[in-house]
């Protein structure tokens, strides 16, 4: 046995190795000389890899490696990287630096840590744009991956809307989401991920912790998935205000939904492009749209109303009540709430939550974070503080919600320091153009719209 | 076949009707059911007439039929109609009668015309009469064939629709109305014919000779119709279940089956939420004072619940409780319509104008609040919304939601509320937006947040019993509990208690020596704590010794693998003087002070803190040392916390959010927060409780890193009235099973403390005299509220009875009082207990857990001595 690790003394963060066999890829980290940490990422009913695909798909795995070695590189944040089969070339190395330094800035704000000039994958010095992979003739179909939230939901609507082959996809075992996948009606792939046990023991010997940008290991995991099975797309649900930063701090964003903002998709879209597939996309179907045009169109989605949850809190055991799926606590709910508003019947929306929490006093502090009262936007997948004040003065003229005690609040105490030409509906309604969203799913956008 | 057949029925015999719905009739062994039972009333002495619903599912098929435009697809659909009756009949081993075979034509010809010849809705409705149309037919044949000759009844004969105001032609076939009164000559027609009939329920005839439907609860209504139209001697509903009962039992697993309800009490508690019988269907037995008998089919030797006219002397009790949920609130606050001519009727013109329905009504001189029952009108348009706009324009309005109504239901409510002090008091913790009684003062009704009635009913249910309001110990009126009858946890009967058998002689002698006396029973002990070791899910289990520190308990609990959780250095003290070094220790104070810590963490013991002020004072006594951070699960746990431990209103546990300061400080000072703790409060029996705070805790673990257990305290319930259900222990196994699956990486750890031990003690005491004052009986016994004082201190019940007269009859009532010279040293009030004389020994149960532990020397009477039993 070797001693017991000092997480946060370690000097070296290795990535060993990543095999993949009978559906099951194996991805090898270490500290040091320390013992290996295995994750294992479980692909069910794997067919067998075709001749012309092994190149891509290997590619693939080895930048699924390279990203969920976030999860473990986190527990000591050493100063040195090394990778065990060689140095990247320029764009993967920028595309991993860039990963680890935005995805973990939120890790780092709340751990006192800066990272910058920290985080260095080893390089060969190829330049970008050396390397070009082929197209695969990928069947014209789509992975949708479902998070038991509206987002994903607008998503795979959409794509069925247009009649587009789509798979619902999710990773883990959340009962919450696989319930929302089944409702889609969509065919499913349930990817399983298991964590190096390994991790648990070094939280316990004391490791650092906190937000890691799980979209990210998530993207890759159906970026090997769709080489795989064979798939020409992968739609996510990331809509227009993932791009915006939750604050600055000394002189650097932070961003808690980085990995789902453009930026990534950018990098990860135009990396699958040159080492993968060149007709492999990476997109978010969402990403013209704001929150508020989201939700809108969600609340058309009934059938979903009682199994969707954007709650972080309550995940991993599913109840028949609402208190099983919305804590009515944090970020998400009061902005999941603040944003359907509008756009339910406010009975409905009740029901959904099991609770009104705009007429309950002691929220206000939460709300005023998602109205960039008084406080920074919280870290949360939440939608812009703009966009909360939208929905909320939407609200403050409605007879049926503003005698609430949040919403009269609002209106005696917010409401007169702003100003109400800033704070109409329909702006935030509006699409923008930007989106990587590919030709074959573009109608899916104005499904949405 | 009845080798005897009874003898026949005299003109004027009294009739019984029988009705049976779908589920009942559907199946061979369920006619044969109905058959002996059809049997045993006419071997009574009465004509019989079986009202029958359509075989189950067939209502439904026959609605889909209707739904058909396509001629093909209504005839298919009839054809598979047919092949039910076709394989029923098959069972029997009967060939198809033409009685039957009648209606299968006349259905095949309605699914081949469809709708255009009757028109849409006579159609639909002569269609789906057919139902019960078919079922009567195969049950007259069933029964006549097996001995009990049955005479088959068109109930369109004999039940004649009226029309009504403001019905339209949908609610005139599809939900019709019989005014039935008493017919002698219907009566005297049937005695001509024979002495059990058979006929259908849901179906009626109207004016024009169209054939109507009854709508919901159609078949009950139409047994109440026939019991009203041959003023019969009563109706008997045979269903699923045995009766109304006090609450819902999928809300509250311990209500009671009630008994005797009058016709107004029964109607009152159907229409605010039992499902057992539609409200309507009382009202036609009301005038020819009609009782009515609910029955389980499967069950017919439980008693039922009689509905009748009667009204016995009885003292005033709460009969139910229910909730209806879904409901929205519409607050109307305005000075315009303080002594304003014609303000509500203008106000109530919206609501009509918007479809919506007010159900309660409460008004003040400048508020007028009501509500509205969830329907889709409510839910999926724009209807709040619109009626708001309008209302806005007259008054201020708040659309308050989403509510339930809690109703209590008795006769004579008004005469009941000085009980209800505790009740209301638990009202006084949450927010009520409307309170209203009914002038009939049948009903008490508040209206609260949803989201705190599932938590809310069981309490309110024990609360109102121990509060007597609810005199489940009248088992004229109540009888067992749902749980007991239907459930699969264990109750407790009352016979299985130690000291009522095994030890009662044993007792008897220790009394006779010298009172009062403790006498704990260790083979108890050690059953509860092997029951509790059959949690698979729990790593760790710890007794929580401040509810019984006896050295034989400690020793016995060491015994069976136990930790310990101490909450004072006296309590480790005393915890490490008997029991072995491997046992663990948890020390969990609260408050404590800053010595107290220092010593603990010099023992071998696992330290709890529940604030930040330790760490920000006291930081170096911590220092590189393990801790489990008890946390107030706050409202994260929603209505829980303010029903029970409230959230900032209780001192233990430190809110969630101050989680992130609590680890910044543990950071600080080297501390490794290794466990978390929440305890959600005592006396919980319902197992989904711990289920939610386990994966609270959990998911506030996930984002901790250091934790390797989760403590989910105890507070394990203990029932304590007779008939009561006790924790199902396999379904809280399940329960944790679930969320430890989500959750392998945590180790679980519990601390029962007073299900261990409350059951295995009693508290023995003598008689010393009694007195009467006006109607009240006091029995005097030689210790009270010095020796046991959850009774004063937190209403606890705890079962009384007189040891030495254990099996005589209990006629009187009783007030059971100590010596203590406080007029809160009551012990057990309105006891039902035999005839007492001086010197008896009376024995106070479930005194096991927190008795000796909190008895005082006050008055300086002699302390109650210990006595082990092994």
């Amino acid at each position: 046995m070797t001693q017991p690790i000092q997480p946060r003394l370690t000097q070296v963060f290795r990535f060993v190795r990543a095999s993949y066999a009978d559906g099951v890829a194996e991805l090898a980290y270490a500290f040091d000389q320390g013992e290996e940490l295995i994750e294992r990422v479980r692909f069910p009913a794997p067919p067998a890899l075709t001749p012309e695909r092994k190149h891509a798909f290997a590619a693939a795995l080895k930048l699924l490696h390279l990203i969920a070695g976030i999860s473990y590189y986190k527990a000591g944040v050493p100063p040195s990287i090394e990778v065990a089969y060689g140095p990247l070339d320029d764009a993967t190395a920028n595309l991993l630096d860039d990963l680890y330094l935005h995805g973990l800035a939120e890790f780092a704000y709340r751990n006192g840590l800066d990272l910058r000039g920290r985080i260095a994958f080893p390089r060969s010095g190829e330049p970008p744009g050396k390397v070009e992979a082929p197209a695969l003739h990928l069947p014209k179909r789509t992975l949708v991956p479902i998070g038991g939230g509206k987002d994903s939901v607008v998503a795979a609507e959409a794509i069925k809307r247009i009649g587009g082959e789509a798979t619902a996809v999710w990773v883990g075992n959340s009962p919450l989401i696989a319930a929302c996948a089944e409702r889609t009606g969509l065919p499913l792939l349930n990817i399983q991920r298991e964590l190096a046990p390994g991790l648990f023991e070094l939280n316990r010997l004391g490791a650092w912790n906190g937000h890691i940008p799980v979209t990210a290991v998530n993207s890759a995991i159906l970026a090997v998935a769709a080489v795989l099975y064979g798939y020409d797309s992968i739609a996510f649900a990331n809509e227009r205000s993932a791009s915006a930063a939750t604050l600055e701090y000394e002189g650097q964003q932070v961003n808690h939904q980085w990995s789902k903002g453009y930026a990534f998709e950018q990098l990860l879209s135009d990396w699958l492009h040159t080492h993968v597939a060149a007709d492999l996309d990476y997109c978010s179907l969402l990403r013209p749209f704001s929150e508020l045009a989201i939700t809108r169109a969600f609340a058309k989605h009934t059938p979903y109303f009682d199994v969707f949850s954007s709650c972080n809190r309550n995940f991993k055991i599913l109840g028949p009540k609402p208190a099983d799926r919305w804590c009515g606590q944090c970020p998400k709910c009061h902005f999941v709430f603040l944003a359907l508003a509008p756009f339910l019947p406010k009975p409905r929306l009740l029901t959904i939550f099991g609770r009104n929490l705009l007429d309950d006093e002691s929220q206000a502090a939460g709300f005023d974070a998602l109205l960039e009262y008084h406080d920074h936007k919280p870290f949360e997948c939440v939608g812009e503080g703009a966009e909360a004040r939208a929905a909320m003065y939407a609200l403050s003229q409605r007879p049926e919600w503003q005698e609430d005690a949040l919403v009269a609040r609002f209106r005696s105490e917010i409401l007169p320091q702003l100003d109400v030409a800033q704070l109409a509906l329909e702006p935030w309604l509006q699409p923008s153009s930007e989106h990587r969203v590919p030709k074959r799913l573009q109608a899916a956008l104005a499904a949405i719209a | 076949m009845t080798s005897n057949a009874p003898a026949p029925l005299s003109a004027g015999a009294p009739w019984i009707v029988m009705k049976f719905g779908g589920t009942s009739v559907a199946t061979l062994p369920r006619w044969q059911n109905i058959r002996e039972l059809v049997s045993s009333r006419r071997a009574e002495g009465a004509r019989v007439l079986v009202v029958v619903s359509a075989l189950t599912g067939i209502t439904d098929a026959l609605k889909q039929l209707c739904a058909q435009e396509d001629k093909g697809k209504r005839i298919e659909a009839y054809k598979a109609i047919a092949q039910r009756h076709y394989e029923l009949l098959d069972h029997m081993q009967l060939p198809v009668p033409e009685t039957l075979a009648e209606r299968l034509r006349e259905l095949a010809g309605l699914a081949e015309e469809g709708p255009a010849v009757l028109g849409e809705l006579a159609w639909s409705a002569l269609v789906q009469a057919h139902g019960e149309l078919m079922s009567s037919a195969l049950g007259a044949t069933f029964l006549s064939h097996t001995g009990v000759p049955t005479q088959w009844v068109d109930a369109r004969e004999c039940l004649a629709a009226i029309a009504l105001p403001n019905q339209n032609e949908r609610t005139k076939l599809l939900s019709a109305m019989v005014e039935a009164k008493p017919d002698p000559a219907l009566n005297a027609r049937l005695e001509q014919l024979g002495e059990v009939f058979i006929t259908q329920g849901f179906i009626a005839r109207e004016s024009q000779g169209r054939t109507v439907l009854l709508g919901r609860g159609g078949s009950d209504t139409s047994a109440s119709y026939f019991g009203a139209l041959l003023k019969a001697q009563r109706v008997e509903i045979w269903t699923d279940v045995a009766g109304m009962f006090t609450a819902n039992p999928r809300q509250v697993p311990g209500a009671r089956l009630l008994q005797k309800l009058d016709y107004e009490e029964a109607q009152e508690i159907a229409s605010t939420g039992a499902k057992v019988l539609h409200p309507r269907c009382l009202s036609p037995l009301r005038e020819p004072r009609v009782p009515m008998l609910i029955k389980d089919t499967n069950r017919p030797e439980l008693e039922g619940t009689v509905i009748g006219p009667e009204v016995r002397e009885h003292a005033p009790s709460v009969k139910a409780i229910s909730a209806r949920k879904g409901i929205t609130l519409v607050s109307m606050e305005s000075v315009g319509m303080w002594q304003q001519v014609g303000f509500l009727a203008d106000v109530f013109a919206h609501f009509k104008q918007h479809g919506l329905s007010v159900d309660l009504i409460s008004s003040a001189e400048t508020n007028v609040t009501v509500s509205l029952d969830p329907t889709e009108n409510l839910l999926d348009s724009d209807a709040v919304a619109a009626l708001a706009s309008d209302l806005a324009k007259v008054c201020r309005v708040k659309v308050i939601a989403p509510c339930a109504a809690i109703t209590m239901v008795g006769r004579g409510m008004r005469s009941m509320l000085h009980t209800l002090s505790g009740v209301l008091a638990e009202f006084g913790q949450l927010r009520v937006h409307l309170i209203s009684q009914s002038s009939n003062n049948l009903n008490l009704t508040f209206v609260v947040d949803e989201s705190v009635v599932d938590e809310l009913m069981p309490r309110l249910h024990e609360m109102l019993i121990a509060a007597g309001a609810l005199r489940t110990d009248d088992s004229a009126l109540f009888g067992h509990s749902w749980q007991s009858l239907y459930g699969s946890g264990e109750t407790v009967m009352a016979a299985d208690a130690w000291w009522r058998n095994e030890c009662r002689d044993r007792l008897l002698a220790l009394g006779a020596e010298a009172t009062p006396r403790y006498v704990y029973h260790l083979p108890t002990v050690r059953k509860q704590a092997r029951e509790l070791k059959t949690l698979t899910a729990v790593d760790r289990m710890h007794y929580a010794v401040k509810a019984n520190t006896h050295p034989a308990i400690l020793r016995a609990l060491a015994g069976e693998g136990f930790g310990f959780e101490c909450v004072s250095p006296g309590e480790l003290k005393a915890v490490m003087a008997v029991v072995p070094e491997s046992a663990p220790l948890l020390f969990t104070p609260n408050f404590a002070p800053r010595e107290d810590y220092a010593w603990a963490l010099s023992t071998r013991a696992t330290v709890s803190l529940d604030s930040l002020y330790p760490l920000e004072h006291w930081g170096e006594v911590f220092r590189g040392r393990e801790i489990v951070l008890r946390v107030d699960l706050g409202r994260g746990l929603g209505h829980h916390e303010k029903v029970r431990t409230g959230g900032s209103g209780s001192k233990f546990g430190l809110p969630v959010d101050q989680l992130d300061a609590f680890l910044r400080l543990a950071d600080t000072h080297g501390v490794a927060v290794r466990g978390l703790h929440a305890h959600l409060g005592s006396g919980i029996l319902d197992v989904k409780h711990w289920g939610e705070v386990y994966s609270q805790l959990a998911s506030i673990a996930e984002r901790i890193g250091s934790v390797a257990f989760l403590d989910i305290g105890g507070g394990l319930g203990v029932p304590s009235h007779p008939g009561e259900a006790s924790l199902d222990i396999a379904a809280l196994d399940e329960t944790l099973r679930k969320v430890k699956a989500a959750y392998p990486y945590y180790q679980l750890w519990m601390e029962p403390g007073r299900y261990l031990v409350a059951d295995a003690g009693v508290l023995i005491a003598r008689v010393t005299q009694q007195k009467g004052k006006g109607s009240w009986r006091y029995l005097g016994v030689d210790t009270g509220m010095n020796s046991l004082i959850r009774p004063a201190l937190y209403d606890a019940w705890h079962e009384i009875v007189n040891l030495s007269r254990l099996d005589a009859e209990a006629t009187a009532l009783y007030q059971v009082v100590g010596p203590i010279c406080e007029s809160g040293d009551v012990i057990g009030s309105d006891r039902r207990l035999p005839e007492a004389q001086e010197g008896d020994v009376v024995l106070i149960a479930q005194a096991g857990a927190y008795g000796k532990v909190m008895s005082s020397p006050y008055n300086l009477r002699d302390e109650a001595e210990e006595i082990i039993l092994d």
